[in-house]
């Protein structure tokens, strides 16, 4: 069995069977309740119509689930280096680039867990509209676009961080960033400025997909161009990470990694 | 015979900084080669690089034959103990191994039958299904060594194994390094502050001292080196004293209530007992008060100032 599948499944055991995924997608679980729960409310009151209400709940579950893959992308190097048992794979025949693609597509599995556990509220939120299988297809795309853009970032991230606080601190402050823009109010957006903003951010843009095809019922072609930010940021970033975590994947962090 | 590690030249620098420079040395199929060196003086640099962990800024190496510009290979015949080294908590230790087995390129079913026979022989079977969250120090290095052993390796690496043992694990820490030179044939580099278990279990001695190789050889050699006296102490007759003296001129003799300590800084032991037996002196004892090790790398590392 190549090295990458030997990693993978030991990442996927102690993610899993470990615990710490299980308990985060438990946490995914009450959030997602919560905000079901009040969109639900909103919607009885005519504050929401329905497919504003899945819509809602889609991106919260997409963004936070791609939060997840980037925590634990974050954790996957510099806290091997702090645990200090990074150095026991290092020196095993395994390639660098077997260890960080393990590790990568591991993080991967808890952005899939919530969009698993998406699926009943969508379905349950978006019943008697016919939305609900357009609004899973479109989540599942753009979900897993952004968490493997945000998990290589999470990884580069790691490879390069000298403690592992470090490492979450920054990756999380860039999660902000990238989705500062999705609370601007639509003044800010309007315009060649505001359209270009939202376009270049694959959050935004893969956000903004979602809502046409969700909301707007647009055809899956129609706004395609919409996906081509997530899906360059998705291929440059994984394979930065991969290339760089080849060559630089070392005990020690910093910049001399 | 290709020496089982041979290093010519090998040097690490920071920038300005030098971490290692011009380690050469080379070490045989089953020999015990003893690391030594105070703190900081290259000896974990050396391990690093020696492990492919770190890259030589300058020089090269081999080990098994395999040169440094290959070091998955390396990494495949090497088993390596790092000083400090993390366990997961949360794994037992049949898991843990059988992850590292199959990281070697084991098959499930092989890597099953690797973990038990080495959990056995570093006498944590009954434990192996316990976390290891709940091991102690010297169980912890244990499984250590279980895991530097797991892919066969020709070449063992082991910095500070005893460190925080107890007198008791540090005895069954050397039983097991023994072990894996006299029955696996592994050759084992031994890097530790414990002069005393390099004089009992190493072959030879290489001492580092701020990134220079400042001695090697035997530890009969290298303890040569020391500055401290070393000196013969006779017991003969009270009538053979003066004759003694006669005999071992122009040798420097101390006479002290009927023993005789001569210096053998220009005499070999030998040579100096034969002067004596051909003299047809009645020698009643002869004991050698040798230097030890710990003299000559105090001696060596100038940490004797």
């Amino acid at each position: 069995m190549p090295a990458t599948a030997v990693v993978l499944g030991q990442e996927l055991r102690d993610l899993w069977l470990g615990g710490r995924a299980l308990v985060l997608s438990l946490a995914f679980s009450l959030l997602l309740s919560a905000i079901a729960y009040l969109v639900a409310t909103n919607r009885a009151l005519n504050f929401l119509e329905q497919r504003e209400t899945v819509n809602l709940t889609l991106q919260v579950a997409v963004a936070v689930g791609a939060l997840l893959a980037l925590l634990t992308a974050a954790d996957a190097i510099s806290g091997e280096r702090e645990r200090r048992t990074l150095e026991s794979l290092l020196l095993t025949p395994a390639s660098r680039l077997a260890i960080v693609a393990g590790k990568l597509v591991a993080s991967l599995s808890l952005w899939l867990a919530a969009f698993a556990i998406t699926i009943a509220y969508v379905w349950f939120l978006g019943r008697g509209v016919g939305i609900a299988g357009d609004a899973l297809a479109s989540g599942i795309v753009v979900g897993t676009l952004l968490a493997i853009f945000l998990a290589s970032l999470g990884i580069l991230i790691s490879l390069f961080a000298t403690s592992n606080r470090g490492s979450l601190s920054l990756s999380l402050f860039l999660l902000l960033a990238l989705f500062a823009p999705t609370q601007l109010p639509s003044a800010a957006t309007s315009g060649w400025a505001g359209d270009l903003l939202l376009r270049v951010n694959p959050v935004t843009a893969g956000e903004h997909y979602i809502g046409r095809i969700v909301v707007d019922g647009r055809g899956w072609s129609e706004d395609i161009a919409w996906l081509t930010s997530p899906l360059i940021a998705a291929a440059i970033a994984a394979a930065l990470a991969l290339a760089i975590g080849a060559q630089r994947l070392n005990l020690s962090g910093g910049a001399s990694a | 015979m290709t020496p089982a590690v041979e290093a010519g030249g090998v040097g690490k620098r920071y920038g300005a900084l030098v971490a290692l420079e011009d380690l050469s040395f080379a070490a045989e199929q089953g020999e015990i080669l003893g690391v030594l060196g105070p703190n900081g003086a290259g000896k974990t640099t050396a391990i690093r690089i020696l492990t492919t962990i770190l890259e030589p800024t300058h020089g090269s190496f081999s080990v098994a034959g395999i040169p440094h510009t290959r070091p998955a290979e390396i990494r495949r015949r090497t088993g390596v103990l790092p000083e400090s080294a993390g366990y997961p908590e949360r794994q037992t230790a049949e898991e843990y191994l059988r992850y590292q087995a199959r990281l070697f390129g084991q098959s499930r079913a092989a890597a099953r039958g690797t973990v038990d026979g080495l959990l056995e022989e570093v006498g944590l079977a009954d434990r192996g299904r316990s976390l290891i969250g709940t091991y102690s120090r010297g169980m912890r290095q244990r499984l250590g060594i279980a895991r530097a052993l797991v892919n066969e390796p020709q070449v063992v690496v082991l910095d500070e194994p005893t460190l925080g043992l107890d007198p008791a694990g540090q005895r069954q820490m050397l039983a097991i390094i023994r072990r894996i030179a006299d029955d696996r044939g592994a050759t084992v580099l031994l890097c530790t502050h414990l002069l005393a278990e390099v004089e009992e279990i190493c072959t030879r001695v290489l001492i580092l001292n701020r990134g220079h190789v400042v001695a090697q050889g035997t530890v009969a050699e290298v303890a040569q080196q020391a500055s401290a006296p070393r000196t013969a102490t006779i017991r003969i007759a009270g009538e053979d004293n003066e004759r003694t003296r006669t005999v071992l001129s122009p040798l420097h003799v101390e006479s002290t209530g009927g023993m005789l300590r001569v210096s053998l800084d220009d005499v070999a032991p030998n040579e100096l007992l034969r002067r004596l037996v051909e003299a047809g002196i009645d020698v009643r004892s002869y004991e050698l008060e040798a230097a030890r090790l710990s003299d000559a790398f105090l001696a060596v590392t100038g940490a004797a100032a």
